[in-house]
C-alpha cells in the first residue's frame, strides 16, 4: 500500500530533493569543511580576530575620540610599560601577589572543606550545597555587600574583629590591607570551586592502596600525605590551574570594591587596563597591557600545566 | 523715452530696494513658528532635568511647529553613545545634553560644537527676552571654551559647605565663612557627641577617592588661590598654593574625618553625613535631596546650606558645574536647534523645572523669584545663587585628557589623606600632567 502524500496537492516528495544538485554534491564530499564552518567562522570573527587585532593595536598609538588616526609605533608601547611606566610595573607586581595569596588561600581551605565534606555525617548532602551557595552569587553583588562590610565607619567587620579584641582596621582603605582583604573576598567566593573538583577526584580514588596501607600498618596521617595527596594531584592542578587564572584576571570585586585604590595599591593590571583603555583612551598602549596579560596569563597556564602532568 | 526709462528703472530700483528693507524688518522678527516642519533628533541623559522637561516638550512642538524626536539614556550609555556618534563624523544628532568641564575642551578642539554665539546676537533667532546675561556669572563662564559659547546651562551645583546647624549650635561653633574658620570647627566638633544616640561623630567628611576627589578640592585649590594650570598651559598643581590646597584637603580628611577616606566617594561620604557621624561636609550642593530624604537620612531639617569657604585675603573658593545643551556642528538643522536650546532654557521654562521638579536652574532671575525656590531650602538657593556667582567654572582640569588628568591629581591628594610627603607628590602629579597633555593634546 502507497503511503499518503503529506505534501500540499501539486507537490511530490520527489520536488523536494535534488540528489542530483551541485550543493548537494559538494556538501557530501566536503562534510568536514561545510559542516564546522559555521562554528569555525563564528570563531574567527568573535575570537580570533580580536586577539589578532589587538596585537596589530599593540604596536599603535592612538588617542581615540581624537580626529588623528592610529599611528604606527612598534615596540614603543612595550618599552614604555616595561621602562617607564611605575603604575604598570606596580599592577604588575599586585596582581602576582593577588593571585598568590588567593590561590594558595582557595587551595588548602578548598581542599580541607572537600576532605571534610567526603566523611559520612548527617546532613552532609545539606552542607554540601549551602558551602556552594557564595559561588553562585553575582560578582558585583558580592563585592558591594563586602564593601559595606569592610567600611570602617559604618560596616560589621571592625565589630566583628573587635569581639575578639582587635581592629579597628581600615581593611581596603588600608594601603597593606587591601591586598589581602580583596583576596580573602575572592577566596570566600571560589573556595567551594576548589572544593567542588576535589570532592569529584576524591570520589574516583581506587580503594586498593588504602587496604594495603592498612595492612601494612600505616597511620591516618601518613595514608593523608602517602597516599590521598599523591592521587589526588592531577585533581588539584586542574583546579589551582582555573583559579590561577580567573585571579590573575579579576576584575568586578577589584574595580567595584576599591576601583584600584587607595591611590594606586589595588590596582592590579586588568584593573589598569580598563582604565588606560575606556577612561583614558589610549587605546594602542591598553592594547599592548593586554597582549602582557595575555602572555602573564598563558605563561602560568603552561607552567602549571606542565606541573601537573608530572614533568617537573 | 530715454527719461522715462530712467525714472522706470529708478522706479524699480526704489522698489527693490524697498522690498528688501521690508523682507529685512520682516527678518528681524524673531518667530517661533519660522522652522515649522523641521524634525530635530534630541539625545539626552537620564537626569532630573530630563525627567522635569519631558512632561513639557509637547508645548516646544505645538508653539514652533517642530517635531522632536528624543532619546534617553543613561549616563553612562549616553557618554558612550555621544562620543562614538560625534566621533564618526556622520551623527544626525541636532540637539545633546553636554558637561562642558568633563569634555568640553576635547569636543571643541575636535570640532564637534557648533557655537551659539552668532544666533545670540541675531535678533531673528532669538527671542528678544531670552536675556542670555541674567545667567549667573560662573555658570555662563563655564559654557565658553576657547572663547566660544557652547550654548545655555540647563542645570547647575555648587561644590559648598553642608554643616549640622544643630551640632554648631549645640557646640557654639561659628559657620566657617574662611578655611581656617572651617579647619578650627573640624577640630572642634570631631568627637563630639552627634547622632540621635548621642554617639560621637566626626569634624569633617569628604571624598578622599582618587579621581573623584578632585572635582571637590578644586574648589578648595581655587579658595587657596591656586590653579589648574598657568596662563600659558603649564601644570600647576605644584605651585605653593596647590601645594596648600593639598595638603590641608588630607589633612582635614586624616585628622578629623572618618578612617579609611581614601576609599571614599560622595556615596559613602554622604552616608556618613546622613547616619549624623560627621558635622561638616564638603561636596556639590545638588546632592541635597540624599541628605533630605526622610528614607535614607537621619539629619532631616537639621542641615544648613552655605557657600564654599574662602580661603586667604577672602579670595573665594568653590565651583560651579553647569550641565548644558549644545548643537553638534554635523546638524543640519542648527537654527531650529537653537530654537529648541532657547526654549528650554528661558525664563518660564527654567522657573517651571525648578518650582515643580526642584531642578537647580542657572537664572538669576528664577532664584529671585519667591516661587521659584520651591521646594528647594531657603539657604540652599541663597547660596547657590551667590556661589555661582563667584565660584570657579573650572571644577575639572581644562584639559583634553580630564579623566587621566584626574588620576593624577587625585594620586597626590591619597598621599596627603595617608600623611605622605605632599610636595613631592604635587611634583609627580604636575610631571604626569605635564606628559599626559604632550600625549593627548599634540597638533
Amino acid at each position: 500500500m502507497a503511503r499518503p502524500n503529506p505534501l500540499p496537492p501539486g507537490l511530490a516528495m520527489s520536488d523536494l530533493r535534488s540528489p542530483d544538485s551541485r550543493w548537494s554534491l559538494l556538501i557530501e564530499r566536503h562534510p568536514v569543511f561545510f559542516f564546522t564552518s559555521p562554528a569555525a567562522l563564528v570563531i574567527f570573527v568573535l575570537m580570533v580576530f580580536p586577539v589578532f587585532y589587538t596585537v596589530y593595536m599593540s604596536l599603535h598609538s592612538w588617542f581615540a575620540s581624537s580626529v588623528t588616526a592610529p599611528e604606527f609605533i612598534g615596540l614603543a608601547n612595550f618599552k614604555r610599560a616595561f621602562v617607564e611606566d611605575e603604575r604598570f610595573r606596580n599592577a604588575i607586581w599586585l596582581t602576582i601577589y593577588f593571585t598568590v595569596v588567593a590561590t594558595a588561600l582557595q587551595v588548602v581551605l578548598g581542599v580541607a572543606l572537600a576532605l571534610l565534606l567526603n566523611r559520612p555525617f548527617r546532613g552532609k548532602g545539606f552542607f554540601r550545597s549551602v558551602f556552594l551557595l557564595p559561588m553562585v552569587a553575582t560578582p558585583v553583588a558580592i563585592a558591594l555587600v563586602w564593601m559595606m562590610m569592610f567600611n570602617p565607619t559604618l560596616g560589621v567587620m571592625n565589630y566583628l574583629v573587635g569581639l575578639i579584641g582587635l581592629g579597628p582596621f581600615k581593611w581596603v582603605s588600608d594601603v597593606r590591607l587591601v591586598i589581602p582583604a580583596l583576596a580573602f573576598v575572592d577566596t570566600w567566593e571560589w573556595t567551594p570551586l576548589i572544593t567542588l573538583i576535589t570532592l569529584a577526584g576524591l570520589a574516583s580514588l581506587p580503594l586498593e592502596p588504602y587496604e594495603s596501607a592498612l595492612i601494612d600498618g600505616a597511620t591516618p596521617a601518613q595514608m593523608f600525605w602517602r597516599i590521598t595527596l599523591p592521587l589526588l594531584r592531577p585533581t588539584i592542578m586542574v583546579a589551582l590551574l582555573f583559579r590561577a587564572i580567573d585571579c590573575l584576571k579579576t576584575f568586578d570585586i577589584i574595580y567595584v570594591m576599591t576601583a584600584g585604590g587607595p591611590g594606586f595599591a589595588s590596582e592590579t593590571l586588568n584593573v589598569y587596563t580598563f582604565q588606560v583603555g575606556l577612561f583614558y583612551f589610549h587605546i594602542g598602549y591598553a592594547s599592548s597591557l593586554l597582549v602582557i596579560l595575555f602572555a602573564l596569563v598563558m605563561g602560568v597556564s603552561l607552567v602549571l600545566i606542565k606541573v601537573r602532568r608530572g614533568s617537573w | 523715452m530715454r527719461f522715462t526709462r530712467r525714472v522706470w528703472s529708478l522706479a524699480l530700483i526704489l522698489g527693490l530696494l524697498g522690498l528688501a528693507l521690508a523682507s529685512m524688518s520682516e527678518a528681524g522678527q524673531f518667530n517661533w513658528q519660522q522652522f515649522k516642519g523641521t524634525q530635530l533628533r534630541v539625545l539626552i541623559n537620564k537626569h532630573p532635568w530630563q525627567a522635569a522637561i519631558e512632561p513639557h516638550l509637547k508645548d516646544f512642538e505645538a508653539l514652533t511647529g517642530i517635531k522632536l524626536l528624543v532619546e534617553v539614556y543613561p549616563e553612562d550609555q549616553f557618554r558612550a553613545k555621544t562620543l562614538v556618534e560625534l566621533t564618526s563624523g556622520a551623527s544626525s544628532m541636532d540637539v545633546f545634553m553636554t558637561m562642558p568641564g568633563q569634555e568640553g575642551l576635547k569636543y571643541m578642539r575636535a570640532g564637534w560644537y557648533q557655537p551659539v554665539d552668532e544666533f545670540l546676537k541675531d535678533p531673528s533667532l532669538t527671542a528678544s527676552d531670552y536675556n542670555w546675561n541674567d545667567f549667573l556669572d560662573k555658570a555662563r563662564d563655564a559654557m565658553v571654551i576657547e572663547g566660544k559659547t557652547i550654548g545655555p546651562p540647563i542645570q547647575i551645583e555648587n561644590s559648598a559647605l553642608m554643616y549640622r546647624k544643630d551640632v554648631f549650635q549645640k557646640y557654639n561653633v561659628k559657620v566657617p565663612t574662611t578655611l581656617d574658620e572651617l579647619e578650627a570647627a573640624a577640630k572642634a566638633l570631631n568627637g563630639k557627641a552627634m547622632t540621635d544616640d548621642g554617639q560621637p561623630g566626626f569634624g569633617f567628611v569628604a571624598r578622599g577617592k582618587r579621581a573623584a576627589a578632585t572635582s571637590q578640592f578644586a574648589g578648595m585649590l581655587y579658595a587657596m588661590g591656586g590653579t589648574w594650570l598657568t596662563p600659558n598651559r603649564e601644570p600647576a598643581i605644584n605651585s605653593p598654593e596647590a601645594v596648600k590646597a593639598i595638603d590641608m584637603w588630607g589633612r582635614l580628611l586624616r585628622l578629623y574625618g572618618p578612617p579609611g577616606s581614601e576609599n571614599n566617594h560622595w556615596y559613602e561620604a554622604s552616608s556618613i553625613f546622613s547616619q549624623g557621624k560627621a558635622a561638616i561636609w564638603l561636596d556639590a550642593n545638588s546632592l541635597f535631596p540624599v541628605i533630605e530624604d526622610p528614607q535614607k537620612s537621619k539629619i532631616i531639617g537639621k542641615v544648613g546650606y552655605a557657600v564654599f569657604p574662602n580661603g586667604p585675603n577672602n579670595h573665594p573658593g568653590g565651583t560651579v558645574a553647569p550641565w548644558g545643551l549644545g548643537i553638534p556642528k554635523t546638524s543640519k538643522n542648527q537654527k531650529a536647534a537653537w530654537l529648541f536650546l532657547q526654549w528650554a532654557t528661558n525664563k518660564e521654562q527654567v522657573l517651571k523645572l525648578q518650582s515643580e521638579a526642584g531642578v537647580l536652574g542657572a537664572r538669576d532671575s528664577v532664584w529671585k523669584d519667591p516661587k521659584g525656590r520651591g521646594k528647594v531650602p531657603a539657604d540652599l538657593a541663597v547660596s547657590l545663587a551667590e556661589g555661582s556667582k563667584v565660584g570657579t567654572p573650572l571644577w575639572n582640569p581644562p584639559v583634553v585628557a580630564v579623566a587621566e588628568v584626574r588620576d593624577a591629581v587625585g594620586a597626590a591628594i591619597v598621599t596627603s589623606i595617608q600623611g605622605g610627603n605632599v610636595k613631592a607628590a604635587a611634583d609627580k602629579a604636575a610631571a604626569d600632567m605635564k606628559r599626559i597633555m604632550a600625549e593627548t593634546e599634540k597638533k
